[in-house]
Parts: C-alpha cells; sequence; structure tokens
C-alpha cells in the first residue's frame, strides 16, 4: 500500500510540481513566459562553468578504475569487511559508491544478476546503491557551478556520509534480511 | 583535502597500472610467442567452429576458469591468419587480447601449423594491457564529462525556468516559510528570509522524490544563492559544505534506479528496498550533518576570511 503510494507519487510529481508552479505565478500575475525564459538562460552556462569541473574529476576517477587499483583496495580493506560481517562481494560497491554513479550501477546489476536480485548479496547491493550518491560527481558539479576549488571538509564529510550509509545498509539488511 | 584525493586518484591508478603491467609481463601472464593448439571442423571454405577443451587452456595459461568443458567459437580462416569471433562465454584473457588489439570482436591469430583437425595458433602480442586501459580511459572520460555537462544544459534550463516562477510569485518564500524551524537550525549562518533556503528545500524536496534531474538544478540555485553570501569566492562556506553533504547522502523515498535495474532483472520483490535504503541514507544524511558541523571547526578547515583570493593557493 505505501508502496504504491510512493511509486504513484514519483510518477505525478512532476507535472504537478509544474502545474502548480505555473498556475500559481498566473495568479499572481507573474510574466510566466517572460519569467521562465529570464530563468532559462542560466542553464547554459551552468553547464558549461561545470566542464573544467567534470574533467579534472572523472578523469581521475577513470584513471583510477582503468589500472586495476581497485583490487588493490579490496585487498587491503577485506580483513576489515570481514570482521564487520560484510560478504566480500559487496565490497567494491561500498568503494565505488562514491566515486561512480555509473560504475556502481553497472557493479550492482552486475552482482545481482550473478547471485539473483532477491538473495542476500543483491537485496544488500542495491540497499547500498540506494543509500548513497556519487559523492565526487556531486562535489564536482556543485561547487563548480560557483567556481568553488577550495573545497575545505566537503569532501571528508561527504566520505563519512558515505561511509555511514554504507554500513546501515549492512546493519538493516543484516537485521531484517539475516545471513 | 579535495587536492590529495585527486593526486592519490591519479598517482595510484598510474603506478598501479605500471606495476601490473611489469607483472604480467614478467610472468608472461599472456604467453605471448607460445602457440596455442585448436581443434576446428571446417564449415565451408573459409568458415569454421575452433574449440579448445577447458583443461588445455588452464594449463596453457596456468588459471582456473569457470566455463563448460569444451569453448567452441566460429572463426574464419585463411592461410596464414585466422579471426575467431568472440562471445559471451569468451574466457576474460582471449577478451583482454581482443580488447588490447583495439578489437572486442575478434582476435586476429596467425596460422603456424595445420595437421588434420588440429591447427596450431600465435595469439596477438598482448602487453602494456592496464597502461593503454588508462590511456582510453583518460580520453573516453574527459569526452563523458563533456557530453555529462552538454546533455545537462536542456533539463537544466528547464527547470531553472520553473524555479524563477515560483521564485517570483513568491511560491518559494512560503515553503521556505513552512521549513524555518528545521533549515535555521542547519544553517544558522544563512538569513532565514534569504532565497537560499527557499532554493535548498526545493533541492531536497526533489531529491527525496527521486526526482533527480529537477534537484540538480534547484541545488545549483541554492549553491549561487549560498555564493551570494561568501565573502571569500572561490572557498566553501560552511552552509555549502552542510548543504553538500546532506546531498551526498542521497536521501529520498524512492530509490527508482535501483528499483528498476531489481526489476528488470527479475525481482519478485523489487521495492524491498524502500525501507532499507531510506534508512542507510537517513543515517548518512546525520551523519553528513553532522561530520560537516564538527568539522567545520577543526584548525585545518576554518573558514579564513583573510586569506588570499588567488586559485594558485592550496587548498587544505
Amino acid at each position: 500500500m505505501i508502496k504504491d503510494i510512493l511509486q504513484s507519487l514519483s510518477i505525478i510529481a512532476i507535472p504537478l510540481i509544474i502545474a502548480v508552479f505555473v498556475i500559481y505565478a498566473a495568479r499572481k500575475k507573474v510574466p510566466v513566459y517572460e519569467s521562465f525564459v529570464v530563468g532559462a538562460k542560466g542553464g547554459f552556462d551552468v553547464a558549461i562553468k561545470i566542464i573544467p569541473y567534470l574533467v579534472a574529476m572523472l578523469v581521475a576517477i577513470g584513471i583510477f578504475r582503468a589500472s586495476g587499483a581497485m583490487s588493490i583496495f579490496v585487498g587491503a580493506l577485506s580483513p576489515l569487511a570481514h570482521l564487520i560481517g560484510m560478504p566480500p562481494e559487496a565490497l567494491p560497491m561500498a568503494i565505488l559508491r562514491p566515486l561512480s554513479g555509473s560504475g556502481s550501477l553497472g557493479l550492482m546489476t552486475d552482482i545481482m544478476k550473478r547471485y539473483g536480485p532477491d538473495s542476500f548479496i543483491g537485496v544488500l547491493v542495491s540497499t547500498m546503491y540506494g543509500s548513497s550518491e556519487t559523492t565526487f560527481y556531486v562535489i564536482a558539479v556543485y561547487f563548480g557551478a560557483v567556481n568553488i576549488y577550495r573545497t575545505r571538509h566537503a569532501v571528508a564529510a561527504g566520505l563519512i556520509a558515505d561511509a555511514v550509509g554504507m554500513l546501515g545498509a549492512l546493519l538493516i539488511c543484516r537485521i531484517l534480511f539475516g545471513s | 583535502m579535495l587536492n590529495y584525493v585527486w593526486l592519490g586518484l591519479i598517482v595510484i591508478g598510474v603506478l598501479a597500472a605500471a606495476g601490473s603491467d611489469i607483472y604480467d609481463a614478467s610472468t608472461n601472464r599472456y604467453r605471448n610467442g607460445e602457440q596455442f593448439e585448436l581443434q576446428y571442423d571446417s564449415t565451408s571454405a573459409t568458415a569454421a567452429v575452433v574449440s579448445y577443451s577447458k583443461q588445455y587452456y588452464d594449463r596453457f595459461y596456468g588459471v582456473h576458469i569457470e566455463a563448460k568443458d569444451t569453448l567452441s567459437f566460429p572463426a574464419t580462416i585463411t592461410r596464414n591468419s585466422m579471426q575467431i569471433k568472440l562471445g559471451d562465454t569468451t574466457p576474460e584473457l582471449w577478451q583482454t587480447v581482443a580488447k588490447t588489439a583495439d578489437d572486442s570482436k575478434e582476435i586476429t591469430a596467425t596460422v603456424v601449423k595445420r595437421s588434420g583437425n588440429n591447427i596450431l595458433i600465435l595469439l596477438p602480442v598482448t602487453n602494456l594491457v592496464r597502461t593503454k586501459a588508462v590511456l582510453d580511459a583518460v580520453i573516453s572520460y574527459s569526452t563523458m564529462a563533456v557530453e555529462i555537462a552538454i546533455g545537462l544544459i536542456g533539463v537544466m534550463a528547464f527547470w531553472l525556468g520553473m524555479m524563477k516562477l515560483a521564485e517570483d510569485s513568491g511560491l518559494i518564500r512560503i515553503i521556505a516559510r513552512m521549513m524555518r524551524p528545521i533549515m535555521t537550525r542547519i544553517f544558522p549562518e544563512i538569513p532565514p528570509d534569504h532565497p537560499a533556503i527557499g532554493a535548498m528545500i526545493m533541492n531536497i524536496a526533489a531529491n527525496m522524490l527521486g526526482l533527480s534531474n529537477a534537484a540538480t538544478p534547484f541545488g545549483l540555485r541554492a549553491m549561487e544563492e549560498l555564493n551570494s553570501l561568501n565573502p571569500q569566492k572561490g572557498t566553501a562556506t560552511n552552509a555549502m559544505v552542510t548543504f553538500l553533504a546532506i546531498n551526498t547522502a542521497g536521501l529520498t523515498l524512492i530509490p527508482a534506479t535501483a528499483i528498476a535495474v531489481r526489476a528488470a532483472i527479475g525481482s519478485k520483490d523489487p521495492t524491498i528496498i524502500l525501507l532499507t535504503s531510506f534508512f542507510g541514507a537517513g543515517l548518512a544524511t546525520i551523519a553528513g550533518i553532522a561530520a560537516a558541523k564538527i568539522l567545520q571547526r577543526l584548525k585545518v578547515y576554518r573558514f579564513d576570511k583573510t586569506s588570499p583570493e588567488n586559485p594558485g593557493v592550496a587548498e587544505k
């Protein structure tokens, strides 16, 4: 029941938001077309502005992934993963999630195909995917749009959030689905 | 810190690639210069099906693959060379051989000797596998970055237009006022009536509903507003970092992508992860806000209004 409501909510949300925004603006006597166009002009500038930040970030992540360095990290962290009861198959997911959205999506698909989407590992990796965002992409885009290069504690805070998200996913999956 | 992470990704990547290539060369992992024996059945003058046993492959490369006992592939054979078409069952090493020779669908091998149904071939020399992969990644990821950015223009323009409508009509201000008690606590530096608050709420709400392509434009609008309060352009403010921490935690009621993939693979209950990922992302959000609030007081991260404003200065 709740699932159905949530799912239909995500489908009707966009048309609803558009309708409410436009109708409310018209009622308040805002020149809707003019106002929309003035706002939309910013789209191009923002997209162009983030390019250097996105290139810097994605190339570094690309080099890291293509080099096979990931397996070194998985090897180094696997004793730790074993200690907290994380299945070794799910460990690459935890490392890749903050780095690459498309990469972790591919990995999640791969793991679920191999172990089945309803297996413990399948549920765990899809929960991990849903428990976080691609931190480095968000940092590149959001700071890039306003030309911020001194990011202070943003990376640290983002990675702490990711780590807690991954551990939280593991915890709740173990409580609910056991293994 | 981003400087170090960036440096680390590149240096670790390059070193790992070089190390892995040196190791492969020293153990001759791809058996360069060694003859591989295949069985073949002609289907026409030039076409054939070639096969080899799993045991032979394992012994040849010194590996243990998971496969059927006999692996066979369609091939075209001329006098001196042979094109082997690859498929899903192709072992990983052969995939790499093909990929490194710039062709992911077939391997072009040299025919050394034929006798009866047996044929001896030399596979193309394969080396510097990881280094080549890193070079490819540099090109393909930088192209991808531009494609992502350009691809954002349309959606970005649309939602920024919508956002402007909502700002001009005062809708954002109404929404912001409803959420004021929470927002003033999370973002004490931002005046409660500032447009940044409204934009941040719109971003968080869009994320919650799983509308990620609306969330980004709202979020970037919020960053612009937050930057208008920034006394030192180029440096992140406390409010920006807290806002980013909330975004990187990715709290959502509907993890749409993960559910869609689960359904596509044939899960009996694709939405089973609604609750679990809300729990995970909820914890991540709390941890992110807490980390941002605690770390902003540390000396290395403290917001320093007096430091110079040029891009050459290294961030801590």
